[in-house]
């Protein structure tokens, strides 16, 4: 066996090592996107995690809850307006302003919204229902179908058949308040962040 | 999506084949529809009559006949970015307005506007008005057979006094409502 043929076998497993990992990279940045399509549903998901149980001299972590309701026939900007209301408010507070809101969404949201609540009191052992508020809830594009919209001379338009998604995330407790900030203050807060300015990494 | 665009593609191919059998080819060269305007020509006329009117029309009011066409159809001029469309749709003038004025109802307990009926008492109200409805139906028998005398109605275990003697009594098999006042 000459020296060459020796220090190749002993290289080979370095080779084919380098190799392999180079195939794995590749097939782990092919995997990178094959949990995020559109099939996947992590918002449902996010309900199963599991923490380990709580030392005795831990804070009580509080009660999350995630729900949502996909391919509603309504506009996601529509739907928007809704969302951005009851952010932050406690949930009877919520239902009551949604089961007077003349919008078609806001009866949606209101069903998902006592289906969240129920799904809290039974699984996710929430002792008072309504301990509970809004923390997340925003709205998403679902899958539209598309239609012929036919127009003069004979051009035609692609019409979409509007769809979206609903997200809500309950936390036991109550709400968090936050502190209004006088305009006053935000004045003040905008003259400082520009007096702030300076010039970086500068001698 | 498929068949669709491709349904798309060959209604436009037909509709572009037709256009080129039926109209003669000299006439509408551009597919789209073309915008016209009853404006001065800016390109140069061949025509040596028309040469002496035009010049003196262009030498009068140069400036405004030659603008005009251009003013006339408004048109975006740049795309609307995201931030500033996000800034208009959501300006405070057009989020939704947080109610206070509803409270619960002390008949039911359900929530209601202030200045609005309760909705669930309202509905008890409808159903029992529509029992009683169906119950006069049935004992006038047919259309137009009301009779022209008041109506009294009456539940269990409940009498007509002597002033009611003149009127028509309405029985209905159930206990009093207690919103039902006699």
């Amino acid at each position: 066996m000459t020296g060459r043929g020796l220090s190749f076998i002993r290289n080979l497993p370095g080779l084919l090592h380098s190799r392999l990992q180079w195939g794995n990279t590749l097939q782990q940045l092919s995997c990178l996107h094959t949990s995020t399509s559109l099939e996947s549903k992590n918002w449902e998901k996010m309900n199963r995690k599991v923490y380990p149980p709580q030392l005795p001299d831990e804070p009580r972590r509080p009660a999350v809850i995630h729900h949502s309701r996909r391919q509603i026939k309504y506009s996601k900007d529509k739907m928007w307006y809704l969302a951005k209301l009851i952010r932050g408010m406690s949930i009877d507070e919520a239902i009551a302003q949604l089961e007077f809101n003349d919008k078609k969404g806001a009866k949606i949201m209101k069903e998902v919204l006592l289906e969240a609540q129920e799904m809290a009191v039974k699984n996710h052992n929430v002792e008072y229902k309504s301990n509970l508020y809004v923390a997340e809830s925003y709205t998403g594009k679902g899958k539209y179908l598309k239609r012929i919209r036919y127009h003069g001379r004979g051009m035609f338009g692609i019409m979409d058949k509007v769809y979206c998604h609903y997200f809500v995330k309950l936390v036991e407790g109550s709400p968090p308040k936050t502190e209004e900030k006088t305009s006053f203050d935000q004045a003040k807060e905008y003259v400082q962040s520009l007096k702030n300015r300076t010039i970086i990494h500068s001698l | 999506m498929m068949n669709l665009s491709g349904l798309i593609h060959s209604l436009r191919c037909s509709l572009l084949r037709i256009e080129s059998r039926l109209l003669p080819a000299g006439l509408d060269l551009k597919p789209a529809p073309a915008l016209a305007l009853n404006g001065p020509s800016l390109l140069p006329q061949i025509h040596q009559d028309q040469d002496l009117n035009l010049e003196d029309q262009q030498i009068s009011d140069q400036p405004s006949r030659v603008l005009d066409g251009l003013l006339w159809m408004a048109a975006p001029k740049k795309r609307r970015t995201i931030e500033v469309n996000r800034t208009r749709r959501r300006a405070d003038s057009k989020l939704l307005e947080v109610k206070n004025n509803i409270e619960p109802c002390p008949e039911c307990g359900h929530l209601k506007q202030k200045h609005v009926l309760c909705g669930f008492c309202y509905t008890k109200v409808c159903k029992e008005t529509a029992a009683i409805r169906a119950q006069m139906k049935a004992m006038e028998g047919g259309p137009l057979n009301a009779p022209a005398v008041e109506t009294l109605v009456l539940y269990e275990g409940e009498t007509p006094t002597p002033q009611d003697q003149d009127r028509r009594i309405v029985e209905r098999p159930r206990k009093r409502p207690a919103w039902f006042s006699p």
